[in-house]
């Protein structure tokens, strides 16, 4: 019994990272139709950035997300100036290759400034809390409630504001908002800064956790995939869920599956998804939009 | 609706100026056998095997972009984990003549291994074809993705079959004549094959897939069936050289057969020539291997960065691959040449009156 729920609450503590690491990759896809290959290396980029600031500074990694977030955001806003906008007319075929581009050259980058020697950044308060006979590691609960705020704040944003509603609309009807007078190009800028901003902020608050690599990033990019099949599209309550299905069942797998470690976590989200896409291809919220139209290359 | 129509009218054009240009038809051929008749007579005069060796593996990349370009570029079907099939049959063989495959039997030579390695291939391809060939355009590639990732994970965990992050060591025999006329043969047969499926009905179908799968099975096309077929191809010869290429290199572990490079490489030199065209992929591979043998080599390792940045380069600036924009740049310059007789004959009309 003690055991299962401490399955259950590491799965939940898992899955509350799952769901923020996805917001990034869910709403690029949902808003312009672009599946970010390189999702998982913006995220190694934010777990570098963290390691940097920890090692130079001493910064904390929570901490380090001011700075962090900012700096991404910037980054974010460029590459789909420079690279998205270009191609988004194109079939989509092209976005794909182009992101995977992008990721074999940033994870190839990184190996070359940083070698691939795993790093870790070793925070002071990586112990955990005993509560009731389960034990709540607190690296992991931190991430957890800053994950929660952090998709809290992009909802309303993403509902109240202005700039929110601008990216909506184009997310429903491009042609519409255009006519509307939305500026396309900058409002997909916009929302590849804050996904990238958001995806590079996970990666910094993962970094007390796992070892940092520079070809960490292709497990978190099928994940994500994951989750946005399960979850759908662009929508943050998806998200928390899919995160949710997939934190728990792989811890739950890892611990009552013997002979299977976590390394092959992504072989059961591998399964999950195909099983997902073949059973259910309109998602588990009906979240994705009809394959068909979707997957024109 | 917009992107599909867009879609129609790149595949089209590309499917155009493929006729247009000579190499389309039999002269291509001639020409390709031509060209594997004088490789074969390339070692006779009198080269090190140092060449032999760097000829094999041009071989090899020819080879496999090739098979990625008929899954890939012919059905649509854009494949991010081909390499899959290469590593498979890589381990086959490495597993065959190193361990005792059927327990009774001892230890296989290359021979018996190689068509083993290419079957195994096959069979992977149609256990993952059967569920992943049924999605469509990205949910696809990515599922491909997760299956090369997944496998090199569990060929990692397999410790007892595969030596798991060890590694196998093959026994090591050094035969650089044999590797390149095989590598020869193995190469020659397919793209002769890909000219092949081209042309015929089979081919065709393939490309209506590409174009309008529904459309393709309205008309009575069993796209299950040829999707398979053409996936398990693929994956045939790629196993092939896969197996191949763990005899040639020796030792294999995780970590140098399921590479990542390997695919991009393939849809680099499939993208470079031309996607869905025979003759591109070949000429693709070529291109690649001298531009890193020559260049990338002495950039401090930075081989897999530059491939990274020239796909980003060559979908922006040249989606339809060096065929593809052969007719298209010919229209360019008639177009540049007849704007420049407008201008002149404009400036003639100037100094008249």
């Amino acid at each position: 019994m003690d055991q299962l729920l401490q399955a259950l609450v590491s799965g939940l503590l898992l899955g509350g990272f799952y769901a923020v690491m996805v917001l990034g990759f869910s709403v690029i896809w949902g808003v312009m139709g672009v599946i970010n290959l390189a999702h998982g290396e913006f995220l190694m980029i934010g777990a570098y950035m963290a390691w940097g600031l920890f090692r130079l500074l001493g910064l904390d990694p929570f901490a380090s997300l001011l700075i962090i977030l900012p700096l991404m955001f910037l980054i974010g806003y460029l590459l789909q100036i420079v690279l998205l906008n270009r191609i988004l007319e194109r079939p989509h075929l092209m976005a794909l290759l182009v992101t995977f581009g992008v990721s074999i050259a940033l994870a190839n980058l990184f190996k070359i400034v940083f070698t691939s020697d795993p790093r870790n950044v070793p925070v002071a308060y990586n112990g955990s809390w005993e509560l009731a006979g389960i034990t709540f590691p607190i690296v992991k609960t931190i991430i957890f409630f800053v994950a929660l705020l952090i998709m809290l704040g992009l909802q309303l944003f993403l509902q109240r504001s202005r700039l929110g509603k601008s990216i909506r609309a184009a997310s429903q009807n491009k042609n519409a908002a255009r006519i509307v007078g939305v500026d396309i190009n900058r409002t997909y800028a916009i929302t590849a800064g804050i996904c990238i901003a958001i995806t590079a902020g996970a990666g910094a608050m993962i970094s007390p956790t796992q070892a940092i690599f520079p070809f960490m990033g292709a497990p978190f990019t099928l994940k994500a995939f994951t989750i946005t099949a399960l979850g759908g599209l662009g929508r943050i309550p998806g998200a928390l869920l899919g995160g949710m299905v997939l934190g728990i069942t792989e811890i739950f797998v890892s611990i009552y599956v013997p002979g299977i470690g976590t390394n092959l976590g992504v072989a059961i989200s591998l399964i999950l998804l195909v099983l997902i896409l073949v059973l259910r291809p309109q998602g588990i919220l009906r979240g994705l939009r009809p394959i068909d139209a979707e997957a024109a290359l | 609706m917009s992107t599909n129509r867009d879609r129609n009218e790149t595949w089209r054009k590309s499917g155009e100026t493929l006729r247009a240009t000579a190499l389309g038809s039999w002269r291509g051929l001639i020409f390709w056998l031509l060209l594997v008749g004088l490789l074969a007579l390339y070692p006779y005069s009198g080269v090190s095997s140092l060449t032999l060796f760097i000829g094999s593996q041009i071989f090899v990349l020819v080879t496999l972009a090739s098979n990625w370009n008929l899954i890939g570029g012919m059905t649509g079907y854009v494949d991010f984990g081909h390499a899959v099939f290469f590593g498979i049959g890589a381990y086959v063989m490495g597993i065959a003549v190193t361990r005792s495959p059927l327990l009774i039997s001892p230890e296989w030579s290359f021979w018996q291994a190689l068509p083993l390695s290419g079957v195994a291939a096959a069979m992977f391809a149609l256990l993952i074809g059967l569920p992943t060939l049924r999605l469509k355009g990205p949910y696809f590639s990515i599922a491909m993705l997760g299956t090369f990732v997944a496998t090199r994970e569990v060929v990692r965990v397999l410790r007892p079959l595969t030596g798991g992050g060890v590694g196998l060591n093959l026994p090591p025999v050094l035969n650089r004549l044999g590797d390149y006329y095989l590598m020869l043969g193995i190469m020659g047969l397919v793209v002769t094959m890909m000219w092949w499926i081209r042309r015929s009905e089979f081919g065709q179908s393939l490309i209506a897939i590409r174009e309008d799968e529904i459309g393709a099975e309205m008309r009575g096309i069993n796209t299950t069936l040829h999707k398979i077929i053409a996936f398990m191809i693929a994956a045939f010869f790629s196993g092939l050289v896969g197996g191949f290429w763990a005899w040639q290199n020796t030792f294999i572990d995780p970590d140098v057969v399921f590479i990542e490079a390997r695919t991009v490489e393939m849809v680099m030199m499939s993208m470079l020539g031309g996607l869905g065209t025979v003759w591109g992929p070949p000429l693709g591979a070529v291109v690649i291997y001298l531009l890193q043998d020559l260049v990338w080599r002495n950039l401090f390792g930075a081989h897999l960065l530059a491939l990274g940045v020239l796909l980003v380069l060559l979908v922006i600036f040249l989606p339809e691959g060096i065929l593809g924009s052969f007719g298209k740049r010919s229209n360019i310059a008639r177009h540049f040449t007849a704007s420049i007789a407008q201008l002149l004959g404009r400036l003639g009309r100037g100094e008249r009156t």
